[in-house]
């Protein structure tokens, strides 16, 4: 279902999850709605659309923050730090599934039209993440230039480290080289005229909101429903 | 001579601070890519080894926070105009939040807070000085607004007060590090001549031309 969903849903459920996390009043409720997600997340993603690995960093990072936040607390607690970890796992995990169905370019079409940001800097953006995917192309071809003029780094760890950095200075260089050439040619194809003269701007592909985008929506709702309510609840439950 | 370089005025953007050009978008944004690869970087290489590191004193984490606000500093002192820092901080979220990140779309509110931080300080002095003191001071409120804003009440959220404000001294002096090191960076980009089209890239000739 994930795969159905455009940026904006998926954007937009990821910070749902983060007021349900980072607001829950305790450990009860949270734990409920982790649960929930637990079932649910994997069962939207479907088989094999998510590398599971991806995960792993989100892990240690929720461990060390489980870790920092028992050293650090007066008094020590178990309880509070496994909560402390729990809440940033909450949004956390999800959020870095939810990333991996964003695609850059349909992005740039749901901020331009959905949201109306402005649009040079969305566009903009939307360039540069294309661009992107040539810097690893480029960076070889540098290594392999410096290493043709004799400038390549030798065995040692300290001139591999200055070979890096010359090299990742050179990609930056040459990047931004690239940049001045491409807004030349963007502003000869009107890229500003809209901004200039108040025509407005029109856009290649549409933008639309799906009933999976409402589904995904609604379903982190819920669940952030349970984050918040679940601890009183279940306190009031058990209290009768 | 180098005595008079701290009063030599700040070169200004082009036709007033508020008339972005379509120019400063796409080469802003194309910072902020490179940038974000550096956050990427840093996530898969060396995030692991330096949690590790810091498990035994983890406020010292935040020493690292510094690398986060090059793209703010970097791009506020290149453009110089309003909004800047944030737009170029945000590409680099982004970017890093679509490759997969450790704090998933906890990057894009650090992203955001970085960037008004030092949003906060340009518009202090009206965009009109861009010298290594404001930008230091521009790193270090960027790192003020992301810990005490965000980081204290998520990743921090148990630590007893000495620690939380001792993490904040640790991010202030990396804020104040990153602010230096932004603007080096953009002088030897300056340099290079790649910013020839910006005022970093205009103070750069007319330092030449007075030392010529």
């Amino acid at each position: 279902m994930l795969a159905r969903c455009g940026p904006l849903s998926l954007l937009g459920a990821s910070f749902v999850l983060m007021v349900g996390g980072l607001g829950a009043p305790g450990p009860a409720g949270l734990a409920l709605a982790s649960g929930v997600l637990l079932v649910a997340v994997p069962l939207t993603v479907g088989p094999g659309r998510f590398p599971w690995a991806r995960l792993v960093p989100g892990l240690l990072a929720i461990a060390s923050v489980a870790w920092s936040n028992w050293l650090l607390a007066s008094p020590r607690s178990w309880e509070a730090a496994g909560f402390a970890g729990l809440r940033i796992g909450f949004f956390v995990l999800p959020g870095v599934v939810f990333a991996s169905f964003v695609d850059p370019a349909v992005l740039g079409d749901h901020l331009g039209q959905r949201l109306r940001l402005p649009a040079r800097p969305v566009l903009a953006a939307v360039a540069a993440l294309q661009r992107f995917e040539r810097f690893g192309a480029d960076w070889e071809d540098l290594g392999r230039a410096r290493r043709v003029r004799g400038l390549g780094p030798s065995r040692s760890p300290v001139s591999a480290l200055r070979a890096g950095a010359a090299q990742a200075m050179g990609l930056l260089v040459g990047a931004l080289r690239d940049a001045t050439d491409s807004a030349v040619a963007m502003e000869a194809r009107g890229f500003s005229r809209p901004a200039r003269t108040g025509t407005p701007r029109t856009w290649a592909v549409a933008a639309p909101w799906t009933r999976a985008d409402t589904a995904l929506l609604v379903g982190c709702l819920a669940a952030t429903t349970i984050a918040l309510a679940g601890t009183p609840v279940l306190a009031a439950l058990a209290g009768r | 001579m180098t005595t008079d370089i701290p009063s030599r005025p700040s070169a200004l953007a082009r036709g007033g601070p508020w008339a972005w050009r379509g120019a400063d978008f796409v080469v802003a944004a194309v910072f902020g890519i490179a940038m974000g690869v550096v956050f990427i970087a840093w996530d898969y290489l060396l995030n692991t080894p330096w949690t590790a590191i810091t498990l035994a004193f983890p406020p010292a984490a935040s020493l690292a926070l510094g690398v986060w606000l090059l793209p703010a500093i970097g791009g506020g002192l290149i453009v110089r105009r309003p909004g800047a820092a944030l737009f170029v901080e945000l590409v680099a979220a982004i970017l890093e939040y679509l490759l997969g990140n450790p704090w998933g779309p906890g990057v894009l509110v650090s992203g955001l807070l970085q960037g008004l931080g030092v949003e906060l300080v340009l518009a202090a002095f009206r965009w009109r000085r861009f010298g290594p003191a404001v930008a230091m001071l521009a790193g270090a409120a960027s790192a003020t607004v992301e810990i005490v804003v965000y980081e204290w009440w998520s990743y921090a959220a148990e630590y007893s007060w000495p620690w939380k404000l001792a993490m904040l001294a640790f991010a202030v002096v990396s804020g104040l590090a990153a602010g230096l090191a932004g603007h080096a960076l953009v002088r030897a980009l300056a340099r290079t001549g790649a910013l020839s089209g910006f005022p970093p890239g205009a103070e750069e000739t007319l330092r030449r031309a007075g030392d010529g």
